[in-house]
């Protein structure tokens, strides 16, 4: 049995307000416009307009909790760190650290003084990196909830991809959520018969080899059950001619006006980033109240 | 040459002239071009991948290997998807999987390899490339399209025995070939061992891909490889297991080793930081699944076929 994305036709929702090739363009070109900057100030609009497609895109709180809450945790997890021991940035975007404060702790363990270092440059990583990649995060996250999946097929065919192509995607996004319930059920399984995944014992390639209780039948489970696609698929003649699709799409003014909007996007961002702008960026204010 | 095909030949060939002219061209006028994080970059090694590909199928167009019918579009989206879900849970986040000595694991790339050489190039690549973009998305943490197609090289070439009528045939050449570039990569590897390991991250210990790579990091392609050959030999009788685990080899060699090198130009590093800081870290450990896991699943998917007749 198919387990399906949690999507719903929402009332008012900005993003299925558009043609769903026509947000898909905008995702990719906002997708490689944000991955152009790392200057607070040029990831800042991005991270606003993020927040806007969030809160008008119909979702409820309760039906993305759990996997926002998981995504926001690890971008948050992981910029602290950075904060915290200034690695990432300092060996790519920054060679100097002008520091505010450092704090040291009252001990000593073995002559060695625990110390957190407060600079410009950590805050500035940090807060570039949050804005980043929670931009990219919470935009990807929502195609899943707000795109229909009786139109994945045609919206990939939409955008230029050949018939068998277009509907390997449409099987693929599919059959995402049901590996995953088919992963759970077997983990589940194996436990009853005292199988622990987050136990393995023995060496290394012991370990390997003790993965396979999982790895084997969720593979072959998956495989075995393509047999009844395939033989559907096959008794709809799917492949003998040029398809049709039950749903058609019809690009409407309203989309044009967003695929140009991400074109614009792509466009200026690539000119900024090739002129140098959008690097790494500190407030001279902050410096100066820093001092050398 | 059908129309279809010229225009196609000409597109891929119009993205490898605007790679070197993005190279060897602007590179000389502005450094953007050259080194650091560069979006548009990501994207052309993706077209190279795409060339590579398409080179291999035009010289052998008339194989039926190549041939994409209702079966392998539905084998090509299980791929993809079980590659997607399969990376996501074992990325460290969800499962913590076992690891030594800088070594992170990927048990995933078990499923490209499988795929590709279970039913062919064109599945291989697909399940590799969307799989591995799923996968990224699912994380979360913004998509490496080099990476995906990388990914998909190594599904695609696991995929190539496909082309062979007799799947013996050549199989110990790829052996060797595969032996030769481990070999390379250990000895690159000593003649620069300080090199930092930049694929091993452990936050806890404030380590950022800034240690440098241990021995067994650096000699972990070589090991890698003396499992595939143990188990080419000692299964040398099962022609499947001897085949999936050789190509899968060849396959995670070149697939890892594309992405690897593209970062050259994406990221900046220096030729040694890419192949000794990346590429063997990543691509040594991966062999240890091809060995294993690999295996484990052409068994399984034999059972299955002689019960099923299909």
């Amino acid at each position: 049995m198919l387990v399906a994305w949690r999507y719903r036709k929402r009332e008012k929702s900005f993003i299925q307000w558009f043609d769903p090739r026509a947000w898909l363009i905008f995702y990719a070109c906002f997708l490689v416009g944000i991955v152009t900057f790392w200057d607070v100030r040029y990831l800042l609009p991005f991270f606003i307009f993020t927040l806007f497609v969030l809160f008008t895109s119909g979702v409820q709180w309760h039906e993305i909790r759990k996997a926002f809450l998981f995504i926001l945790g690890f971008v948050f997890f992981f910029a602290i760190l950075t904060f915290l021991t200034g690695r990432g940035g300092s060996e790519e975007l920054y060679r100097q650290e002008h520091l505010i404060r450092q704090f040291q702790a009252p001990f000593s363990i073995l002559g060695w003084t625990p110390s957190l270092d407060i600079t410009v440059e950590r805050i500035f990583y940090a807060l570039s990196q949050f804005v980043k990649v929670s931009s990219l995060a919470m935009m990807t996250i929502l195609i899943p909830y707000s795109l229909d999946p009786r139109l994945y097929g045609v919206t990939f065919k939409g955008l230029g991809m050949p018939d068998k192509f277009a509907y390997a995607m449409d099987l693929t996004m599919r059959f995402i959520p049901t590996f995953a319930r088919d992963f759970q059920l077997t983990v589940d399984a194996q436990r009853a018969r005292g199988y622990e995944l987050e136990k393995l014992s023995g060496g290394l390639i012991e370990q390997v080899r003790k993965m396979g209780p999982i790895f084997v039948p969720v593979t072959i489970h998956a495989i075995i059950g393509s047999e009844d696609i395939i033989d559907a698929m096959d008794l709809r003649a799917f492949g003998v001619g040029p398809r049709t699709w039950i749903d058609v799409l019809v690009r409407e003014n309203k989309d044009r006006i967003l695929i140009g909007f991400g074109v614009a996007i792509l466009f200026v961002s690539l000119v900024l980033g090739f002129m140098g702008y959008g690097n790494f960026w500190v407030p001279d204010f902050l410096l100066r109240l820093a001092g050398p | 040459m059908d129309k279809k095909l010229t225009n196609v030949a000409l597109t891929l060939a119009a993205v490898l002239a605007i790679l070197l002219l993005l190279v060897y061209g602007l590179g000389s006028v502005n450094e953007r071009f050259q080194t650091g994080e560069n979006a548009v970059m990501r994207f052309v090694f993706v077209g190279v991948g795409l060339l590579i590909a398409f080179v291999i199928y035009y010289m052998t167009r008339d194989n039926a290997a190549w041939e994409v019918g209702t079966r392998q579009v539905v084998w090509m989206a299980i791929g993809a998807a079980l590659y997607a879900v399969f990376s996501f849970l074992f990325n460290g986040t969800v499962f913590v999987v076992p690891s030594l000595s800088q070594v992170a694991l990927r048990p995933a790339i078990a499923i490209p390899m499988f795929f590709g050489y279970a039913f062919g190039p064109v599945v291989g690549l697909f399940t590799g490339a969307i799989g591995n973009t799923f996968g990224d998305a699912l994380t979360g943490f913004g998509l490496f399209p080099q990476w995906s197609m990388g990914n998909g090289l190594v599904g695609f070439v696991a995929g190539l025995p496909m082309l062979f009528g007799d799947k013996k045939k050549s199989l110990d050449t790829v052996l060797w070939t595969g032996g030769i570039l481990a070999l390379l990569g250990a000895v690159l590897y000593f003649l620069n061992p300080s090199q930092p390991n930049a694929v091993f991250f452990d936050p806890a210990n404030n380590v950022f891909g800034d240690a440098q790579i241990t021995l067994f990091a650096g000699i972990s392609l070589l090991i890698g490889f003396a499992l595939v050959a143990i188990v080419r030999f000692v299964f040398g009788q099962n022609l499947d297991i001897a085949a999936a685990v050789t190509w899968g080899m060849l396959g995670n060699i070149i697939g890892i080793g594309f992405a690897a090198i593209s970062d050259i130009w994406i990221n900046g590093y220096s030729p040694v930081a890419a192949i000794v800081g990346e590429f063997l870290p990543a691509a040594g450990p991966n062999l240890i699944f091809a060995a294993i896991l690999v295996p484990l699943l052409v068994v399984a998917y034999a059972s299955v076929r002689r019960q099923s007749g299909r």
